[in-house]
């Protein structure tokens, strides 16, 4: 009964119109109501959901990506990319994953990647004409990539999870080749659906006006050379490097470009605590919602029943992803790792799956969870970002699905991929 | 019939798992099969500042949390939580099994927790990248991360080095960039945090040597008979024993596998100086005079 | 109510500078100075919880949250305007919720220390109080402004304004 009342009433409000935060709190609540604990807990829950020093990397993100946009970084580094790759099929799609392969050796969250990335190409796409679903699809997509390649928190998570069996370096080089290959997949898709749209390609302007164009844009690429540089030269942290991209592009639009005044500073702070405000709020009742479902040991029902389906390691592996891409679909990734590696690792090794190849399997799954409703953190990003409802997106992103879930069918079934890099440091 | 739902941190299998696990067929053999008790562990139900929250309220019922979420709320857990109060991990278990652990266990009661047993943590040391601490000078400047506690805080000022607070998750990562130089935790941690690798000097100076405890809610203890309390203590004492034993394997095998993999351990070096440059610590947590009893109380037990 | 919120707004943008120079500061006195903050990290913390839930609260009145609006495309606007007010309502349910049991979490942890910064745990959970009351009162206001026949903003509909 409980689990029903925890679904039931979650899908009826979302059905209402009711904001997706306040769906997950007042279904969580409900539960709890009805289960005769003390409400507090949906409270608490709540609150500690938020308190987390990791998601800091959130709000700064999206304030750099602010300052950036409405300090004309943004859109004098565009100008160098369609300069560069404007005469390819969906140029600034091929930019934007580009982009986040650069981007996700920085941050290694898929959120603050869809909303730095996102928030510079988005409007920029939008206004060389692509649809605004275009550019949300692959910004959401390509932030995937940033959980594969090093430094991810989420293998280390996953690391300790896994009951510390397991080397964090060799799960950070097993990560690469899988994120590369996604990127590919997903520049593939992009340029097809491009041609089926009929996206402007532009003629390549020549290459004085490229100089030109990379000397305006310097103080831009800087930026990526400055928290690239500061994080390997152990300067700063992954996340505290968010904090300095924000301050970096205030100094840069301040000092170097002249273009940030306090109306527009004004307007970049306001704009990124209204998108940090909405995105995180989500995460907290996400909380409340996931404590639940560990609490009622639906993760772990799910497990038994698929445990007694079949014996085959295939079938085995494809049955994982589909119940990991099925919780994705309503909880956060780091706490699903907590929950789901002590269950599935030894059903995985049982059948003869390295541990480490599974820790890439689930990083990429969850990932995609996190792009599919209703609890995608990264679909509200990128929905948020340009503006449009979580409908439209998806009703246009299928073609990226299918790039990913291709993707995870081939990291899947080959091993190799993820585990011959980790084997030249042996 | 009831099930006790207990919370730990720590994954499947750890030690303390096991050993809530044992607790929990005890209770069921020797309750009939009235009790029982289901171990959600990875922090499935949250961190444990959290937890002991959700323990309050009673909607956890057994909750198996280090002491130092419990200092700023029950005074008494602070006295180990100090560095180099015991000699060793003996003289900690004489403490703990003595009547002073028992008076701390009875310190969590007008908190709205009944205190059942103590767990061992191991003992924690100091790893670095840079190069092997044999004295309190090789600390001098050194970016330690440490746990956000007061008192840790204070012990690394007071050694020298530069106390660096840090979200567990992202050590890793930054003792290899270099953000930092070290941090320090026992064996299991340094080894199943893949710390070893990017960290290869451990010097076994074992700073803290602090005890876990398992709680239980006092509504849920309340709703007990006073039979079924004492069957639950019981139980809860009889696990200790195979905890330690469980623990000991763990820390053998996390030492066995940090050695072959060539870390150096250092394990000659005086003690002495770490421990006098204590004196400013202990004179500013050490204050009411509860506490200098426990602290004189430990010093005497032998 | 156009004022609470515009406070609201400036107060949270200010968390958000001020957390930005928390982590600056950190950078600089752990690489710089040899000397780290211990204080920034929880600090930064409890500013988040400011800046978000008193946000939350701002998004509410503005309609910035994300929302699902699939089944409402099928139904009359009659039908549609009651479903809203049913959503405002459970919204406002949630709201005083949040005031009400972050006041409860707030007095339950008013002795505990928090360490590092030294003050009263009660600091932890006002975020949580303050943007409930705001949420709260927010909703009752698009219920009002609703049955008075005024529009009320939606995520996806209504430009933000920038005031
Ligand atoms: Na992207
Ligand atoms: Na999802």
């Amino acid at each position: 009964m409980e689990p029903f009342i925890l679904f039931g009433t979650f899908t009826f409000l979302l059905l209402i119109g009711t904001p997706v935060a306040f769906c997950l709190g007042a279904a969580s609540l409900a539960t709890v109501l009805y289960m005769g604990l003390p409400p507090v807990i949906v409270f608490q829950r709540l609150n500690s959901g938020v308190s987390v020093f990791a998601l800091m990397a959130i709000p700064f993100f999206i304030f750099a990506g602010e300052l950036m946009v409405r300090g004309d970084i943004a859109r004098r580094l565009v100008a160098l990319a369609g300069a560069v790759v404007g005469h390819l099929r969906g140029g600034l799609g091929q930019v934007n994953i580009s982009a986040s392969v650069l981007f996700g050796g920085i941050s290694g969250s898929a959120a603050a990647d869809a909303t730095a990335i996102g928030g510079l190409m988005i409007p920029q796409m939008k206004k060389k004409g692509y649809s605004v679903e275009y550019g949300v699809n692959i910004t959401v997509m390509s932030s995937i990539i940033a959980l594969m390649l090093p430094p991810s928190h989420n293998m280390i998570i996953y690391s300790i999870s896994a009951g510390g069996r397991l080397s964090i370096a060799d799960l950070f080089t097993a990560g690469i080749l899988p994120g590369l290959l996604l990127a590919t997949t997903l520049m593939t898709t992009a340029w097809f659906v491009a041609k089926r749209a009929g996206y402007p390609t532009e003629s390549f302007p020549g290459w004085s006006a490229l100089g030109g164009l990379l000397l305006n844009a310097i103080p831009g690429l800087l930026l990526i050379g400055i928290i690239f540089g500061g994080v390997r030269s152990g300067v700063f942290t992954a996340s505290e490097s968010s904090c300095i991209a924000a301050v970096y592009a205030l100094l840069v639009t301040t000092l170097a470009y002249r273009t940030m005044h306090w109306p527009e500073f004004v307007a970049a702070t306001k704009a990124a605590v209204r998108t940090t405000a909405m995105v995180l709020l989500v995460i907290g009742c996400a909380a409340s919602f996931g404590w639940l479902l560990a609490f009622l040991k639906i993760p772990a029902e799910l497990v038994a029943f698929m445990k007694g389906v079949s014996e085959n390691p295939l079938i085995i592996l494809l049955m994982i992803n589909i119940v990991l891409l099925f919780l994705g679909t309503f909880m956060d990734m780091s706490p699903l790792i907590v929950i789901t590696t002590p269950i599935f690792l030894p059903v995985a090794t049982a059948f003869g799956v390295d541990p480490v190849h599974f820790g890439v399997i689930l990083v990429l799954n969850l990932g995609i969870g996190l792009c599919t409703p209703p609890v995608g953190t990264v679909l509200f990003v990128g929905c948020a970002v340009g503006k449009i409802s979580v409908w439209d997106a998806i009703r246009t992103i299928w073609p990226f699905y299918g790039a990913a879930i291709f993707t995870l069918g081939l990291v899947t079934y080959i091993p190799a991929l993820s585990l011959w890099l980790p084997s030249l440091f042996h | 019939e009831v099930t006790l739902k207990s919370s730990d941190t720590h994954p499947d299998g750890y030690p303390t798992v096991e050993a809530v696990k044992h607790m929990g067929k005890l209770l069921q053999e020797s309750t009939d099969g009235r009790i029982c008790v289901e171990v959600f562990h990875s922090a499935q139900l949250g961190q444990e500042k959290d937890t002991i929250e959700q323990t309050k309220f009673g909607v956890i019922d057994l909750n198996r949390v280090s002491m130092g979420p419990f200092n700023n709320l029950v005074e008494e857990t602070k006295v180990v939580s100090l560095p180099y109060v015991f000699k060793g991990v003996d003289h900690m278990h004489r403490v703990m099994d003595g009547p002073i652990g028992e008076d701390i266990l009875k310190a969590f009661e007008p908190h709205g927790y009944v205190g059942l047993a103590f767990y061992d943590g191991g003992s924690r040391s100091f790893y670095n990248r840079v190069k092997p601490i044999k004295s309190i000078e090789d600390l001098d400047g050194m970016k330690v991360r440490v746990m956000q506690s007061d008192i840790f805080v204070d012990m690394m000022s007071a050694l020298g080095a530069n106390a660096t607070p840090m979200p567990y998750g992202e050590v890793y990562s930054s003792i290899q960039t270099g953000v930092i130089d070290g941090a320090e935790n026992n064996w299991p941690s340094y080894e199943s945090s893949g710390h070893y690798e990017v960290a290869g000097y451990y010097t076994l100076d074992e700073h803290l040597i602090v005890p876990e405890v398992l709680v239980m809610s006092k509504v849920s203890w309340d709703k007990l008979s006073p039979e079924d309390q004492e069957a639950v203590r019981q139980a809860a004492r009889a696990s200790v024993p195979v905890m330690r034993d469980l623990w000991q394997a763990r820390e053998k095998a996390s030492e066995e596998k940090v050695r072959a993999a060539g870390v150096e351990v250092i394990t000659e070096i005086d003690k002495e100086p770490f421990m006098a440059a204590m004196d400013s610590v202990y004179e500013k947590h050490v204050t009411s005079d509860k506490l200098k009893d426990l602290v004189s109380r430990i010093r005497a037990t032998d | 109510m156009r004022y609470v919120s515009t406070a609201a707004l400036w107060f949270a943008g200010g968390g958000l500078i001020l957390m930005t120079m928390f982590i600056s500061a950190q950078v600089f006195m752990r690489y710089v100075m040899n000397d780290s903050l211990v204080w920034s990290e929880p600090a930064s913390v409890i500013l988040m919880g400011w800046f978000i839930f008193l946000g939350a609260a701002v998004g509410i009145r503005e309609g910035y949250h994300l929302s699902f609006d699939v089944l409402l495309y099928f139904l009359p606007a009659g039908a549609k305007l009651a479903l809203f007010s049913v959503s405002d309502i459970v919204v406002a349910a949630f709201g005083a919720g949040m005031a009400w049991f972050g006041t409860e979490l707030a007095l339950s942890a008013w002795n505990v220390k928090l360490p590092s910064l030294g003050i009263s745990g009660a600091v932890d959970f006002l975020p949580l109080v303050a943007g409930g009351c705001l949420i709260f009162v927010f909703s009752l206001e698009r219920l009002v402004r609703r049955a008075a026949g005024l529009p009320t903003a939606r995520f996806g509909e209504t430009e933000m304004e920038d005031a």
